[in-house]
């Protein structure tokens, strides 16, 4: 299991390297720029056309500042600490809410891994209501990072089975498997984005940087389990359903034009607790756990279940098998 | 000094010219202007005015840009027999190759630029400010390899250009080293776009190592197929003396590279449809339709019958010979590969999906506005490249800080109404 | 055996289970101690430091409702969990209806298939019955109970006494002769369903609650399965996806 880790050490300390140099580059140019911007503000708000309230200004400015930051993976811990404070304000200010982001970094020893039994499933999709409401995915659009697929017994394909159903669960003579990013060892997304927005982390769950990401798509074109959704209209999430306990890298408020994916909750496993699907699966199909404890029930099932992978034959290394009883 | 008056002669050669030249200019600034309302609309509410949907995340822009990649570098490939192999007869055609490669690629870049959700965000993708993801991304490649293809050939023409506006013959040791360097660059373009499609395993639609070769035969075809429209339509407007000879060329080319096209076509048809494997659903939907959803089947077929239809005349050498026939011959094809390889290639990469959902594809009124308008600005700009170097090529424009007389017409224009200011030195001062 | 040592039997072991599971829930959660731990290196500066407190407040207030610490939990035997390390299984509590819910965002949702019916496993029978318990011998009045219609085990017909202690239907009787409490239904389900069985020990089966770290906490088998009908019953899933994406409205 853990001969194909992609961590490329390479490339991660040539970045380390060209870290500073591009941080101070930046840091000149959001000084030299910045204050172009309150010049600007300053004189807007002495035109009588329209003049700003103090919170308009502030939210200009906050969103100024919040154009010209780095990705989030080369930030050091007191970059992350600003940005973060920016975001939370801006959420305060413009919608009301007191979120809280995190930027919880991966435990040490931990790698996840996540199995799905296929004979429990029974398509209730428990798990796709507690993913919309955990992960603030835009209502309107109806976004949903997990498919369950309805399948006749004896065929496992998936152009024969059908997602949309609705109708009394689990139908006679059908089984259920479910979908979701499988946060690959071996990504195909991420090593064809071409701004880097979008990485693996230490505990294997690939993630994007919203505000880095330039929304080319190149990576949903990449993913072979159909993973990545994108924000094709402003998203949009009720105050009283927005989940307040947010992530950087998770459930943050997503702007229009870029890609997000599932992160196994990362706001959540970060914290030892299960992803949403896991604890809301009724039927206790979903196990979830750390891929280098021995003890973990995720290396029980891998050691005594017959498991499989989706495409197994494209080498992305799913972190995420299939199992039966 | 120089430079200055070539600005200026370039502004006039471009905003002087006949009624039916303004009438042209007029319409493209027109739709123009729709495309730009278009996109202004499409920057406010998000890619969600397009058809595009999580399914199907590529569409009509990227199709395009796949399509305009082919034609850029097709369009340089016709420098190789003209600069290095010295075939006269080739070498005026060379320049308006060199105006299409141009046009091609602002359309190309144009396009990957309104497909991109967070355009502001670009300067990302600027090394020392931002984070270039290369080598490892093959779409960082592409950006590397189009601005670099771009600023080769907006180079060599004006040097070329630019030494006979200030009467100086063109020097073939200072450009041919980068003409040698365009040529390989052009393959590279059209190779790297391929790959960029086919070296993701997820869509098995494109996933072949033929993908390449077959981008640069069908390349091959439309490049010079568009090459010929233009030339003949320069011939029969201007004075610009354009052999016969060139004709025979480039309708010689085109039609190989469409058997070749074909071939692979037909070698692409078999692997799919001989034993068929549930990869080859994404071909099935495109070419017979899959489940009731046929969207892409007429388009498909009726590519596929002009570019049958177009190579089968062009065998003919009467017809091949016929300017006329030619010309209709070569807009088949070239309306054939832009079906074939745009919507026809990208689109059912994404239909159905990796998981087999089939959603359908139909771009929305705004996208089509945007395209219209980025090809309307691709023909604006061709034609501005064109009309400032015809006058330069053919002697007529010259700087007037040359002491020698200036230079007279070579032949004089056939049609007052187009180049009926041309005829002499335009004077800056 | 007489009825009397009996039942000091079984309330000698339902006692001896109280005060292990007490005991368990006495110390600091091992999953609070490694949650202190994990806070990522910070920074000095006052915003950061802020932001840990609202980190702890964030975790703080996803516990609500029915995190583990609200759950009471005793240990679990002979079984044990991968590794062999021991585990506890969630203990009938005050509060059947949020015990097993849990928040996700905005909403609650129970995480069991079967919300725990509070007539079963829950409350003792001595809560309707004042001051006696019920035997099997009793004569069931038709109108009692409707709801309980066994259906399981198919072999035994659904006879009461193949889990039910004969003289005492609080408690199960196993067929070793020993007795257990309703809390750990799993003894009596594992005589039969030993794969089952060794499956959810190990992690393969049933749920966990809460976490995938630190202290362990099952779900028993009566949680999710109503032990007179064990099926999942079949309901009306959340809502299917969209496959068409709305489209904005063009000009």
């Amino acid at each position: 299991m853990s001969d194909a880790r992609l961590t490329d050490p390479a490339v991660d300390a040539a970045d380390a390297t060209l870290l500073q140099k591009r941080v101070d580059r930046r840091r000149a140019l959001g000084i030299l720029l910045g204050g172009a911007a309150v010049a600007t503000q300053a004189a807007a708000a002495c035109s009588p056309v329209a003049p700003l309230s103090d919170e308009e200004r502030e939210v200009k400015l906050l969103a100024w500042r919040e154009y010209i930051k780095g990705n989030y993976r080369f930030m050091t811990e007191a970059e992350r600490a600003e940005t973060i404070a920016r975001l939370e304000r801006i959420a305060k200010v413009k919608r009301g809410v007191d979120v809280r982001i995190q930027s919880t970094g991966a435990q040490p020893g931990v790698e996840f891994g996540y199995a799905f039994n296929i004979s429990k499933c029974k398509g209730f999709r428990s798990c796709v209501q507690a993913c919309i409401n955990e992960n603030n995915l835009d209502r309107r659009a109806a976004t949903q990072y997990i498919r369950i697929f309805e399948m006749e017994n004896g065929v496992v394909d998936l152009e024969e089975a059908d997602a949309t159903f609705q109708h009394e669960v689990p139908a006679e003579g059908h089984f259920y498997m479910g979908t979701q990013c499988f946060q690959c060892a071996n990504p195909p997304c991420v090593k064809v984005c071409p701004v880097g927005a979008t990485w693996q982390e230490p505990d294997g769950i690939t993630v994007i940087d919203y505000d880095w990401c330039i929304g080319c798509r190149y990576c949903m074109a990449a993913c072979p389990y159909w993973a990545r959704r994108f924000n094709w209209s402003e998203p949009e999430v009720p105050v009283d359903q927005l989940n307040p306990n947010q992530h950087y890298l998770g459930n943050r408020a997503r702007k229009t034009g870029v890609v997000e994916k599932c992160t196994f909750c990362i706001h959540r496993t970060r914290q030892g607790r299960l992803p949403a699907c896991a604890e809301a699966c009724p039927t206790g199909a979903r196990v979830f756990g750390n891929l280098l404890d021995p003890d973990s029930e995720i290396r029980w099932v891998l050691a005594n279940k017959k498991v499989f992978r989706l495409k197994e034959d494209l080498n992305t290394e799913p972190r995420f098998w299939y199992f039966t009883d | 000094m120089h430079l200055w008056a070539f600005g200026l002669s370039a502004l006039r050669s471009a905003t002087t010219g006949g009624r039916r030249y303004h009438v042209w200019m007029g319409t493209l600034t027109l739709i123009m202007l729709v495309g730009a309302y278009a996109y202004s609309l499409q920057l406010r509410h998000g890619l969600g005015v397009t058809g595009l949907s999580d399914h199907v995340s590529w569409g009509l822009y990227i199709s395009n840009f796949t399509f305009l990649v082919g034609l850029a570098a097709a369009a340089m490939m016709l420098v190789l027999p003209a600069y290095i192999l010295h075939d006269v007869d080739f070498s005026r055609a060379v320049l308006m190759a060199e105006a299409v490669a141009v046009s091609a690629l602002v359309m190309c870049l144009s396009f990957v630029v309104v497909d991109i959700g967070n355009p502001l965000g670009g300067w990302h993708l600027l090394p020392g400010i931002g984070y270039l993801n290369w080598p490892r991304s093959l779409l960082a490649w592409d950006v590397l390899v189009l601005n670099g293809y771009l600023a080769i050939n907006l180079a060599i023409p004006f040097y070329i250009l630019y030494s006979r506006y200030c009467g100086r013959a063109p020097d073939k040791r200072k450009y041919l080293p980068w003409m040698y360097l365009a040529v390989m660059w052009a393959v590279s373009i059209h190779l790297v776009t391929a790959f960029l499609l086919a070296g993701l395993p997820a869509r098995p639609f494109w996933n072949t190592a033929l993908l390449g070769p077959r981008f640069l035969a069908s390349a091959f075809t439309a490049g010079p197929a568009f090459v010929i429209l233009l030339l003949s339509f320069i011939k029969r407007e201007t004075s610009y003396p354009i052999a016969e000879g060139a004709f025979t060329k480039l309708a010689l080319i085109t039609t190989v590279a469409a058997q070749i096209n074909f071939v692979m076509l037909g070698s692409e048809l078999f692997y799919k449809f001989y034993s068929p494997t549930l990869h080859g659903i994404n071909a099935r939907y495109l070419f017979f339709g899959v489940h009731g959803h046929h969207a892409l089947v007429p388009w498909i077929w009726t590519a596929i019958g002009l570019g049958a239809a177009a190579t089968l005349a062009l065998m003919i050498h009467p017809i091949r010979r016929n300017p006329r026939y030619l010309a209709i011959a070569c807009a088949a094809l070239f309306v054939g590969i832009w079906v074939e390889k745009g919507i026809g290639l990208v689109v059912p990469g994404f239909v159905p999906s990796p998981l087999g959902e089939l959603v359908e594809y139909t771009p929305s009124l705004v996208e089509l506005g945007v395209t219209a308008g980025i090809w309307a600005l691709g023909m604006f700009v061709l034609t501005v490249l064109v009309r400032v170097a015809l006058p330069i090529e053919l002697g007529q424009v010259r700087s007037p800080y040359l002491d020698d007389t200036p230079a007279a017409p070579i032949v004089r224009p056939r049609s007052s109404r187009v180049a009926a200011r041309d005829t002499g030195p335009v004077r800056t001062r | 055996m007489t009825g009397r040592s009996l039942r000091l039997g079984a309330a000698g072991l339902a006692a001896a289970f109280l005060a292990l599971g007490c005991g368990q829930r006495g110390g600091a959660p091992a999953r609070e101690r490694d949650g202190g731990e994990r806070v990522h290196n910070i920074p000095s500066s006052g915003a950061a430091i802020a932001h840990v407190d609202s980190e702890q407040a964030a975790r703080n207030a996803t516990r609500e409702p029915g995190a583990l610490e609200t759950v009471t939990a005793g240990p679990v035997a002979p079984w044990k969990g991968p590794g062999g390390k021991p585990f506890e299984v969630a203990l009938r509590t005050a509060d059947p209806t949020t015990a097993l819910a849990r928040k996700f965002g905005t909403i609650t949702l129970q995480t069991s298939a079967r919300a725990r019916a509070p007539d079963l496993g829950q409350y003792p029978c001595t809560s309707c019955h004042l001051g006696r318990k019920i035997t099997l011998a009793e004569k069931r009045i038709p109108d009692a109970h409707q709801n309980i219609k066994p259906q399981h085990p198919r072999q035994t017909g659904g006879a009461c006494k193949t889990c039910h202690a004969p003289d005492n239907v609080e408690l199960l009787a196993l067929q070793s002769g020993e007795r257990a409490t309703l809390d750990h239904t799993y003894r009596v389900c594992a005589q039969c369903h030993f794969a089952q069985a060794n499956a959810w020990a190990g992690g393969g089966h049933g749920k966990r609650l809460d976490g995938w770290q630190g202290r362990r906490v099952l779900m028993g088998c009566a949680d999710c399965h109503d032990p007179h009908k064990p099926a999942l019953e079949r309901r009306i899933p959340f809502r299917a996806p969209v496959l068409a994406r709305p489209r904005a409205d063009d000009p």
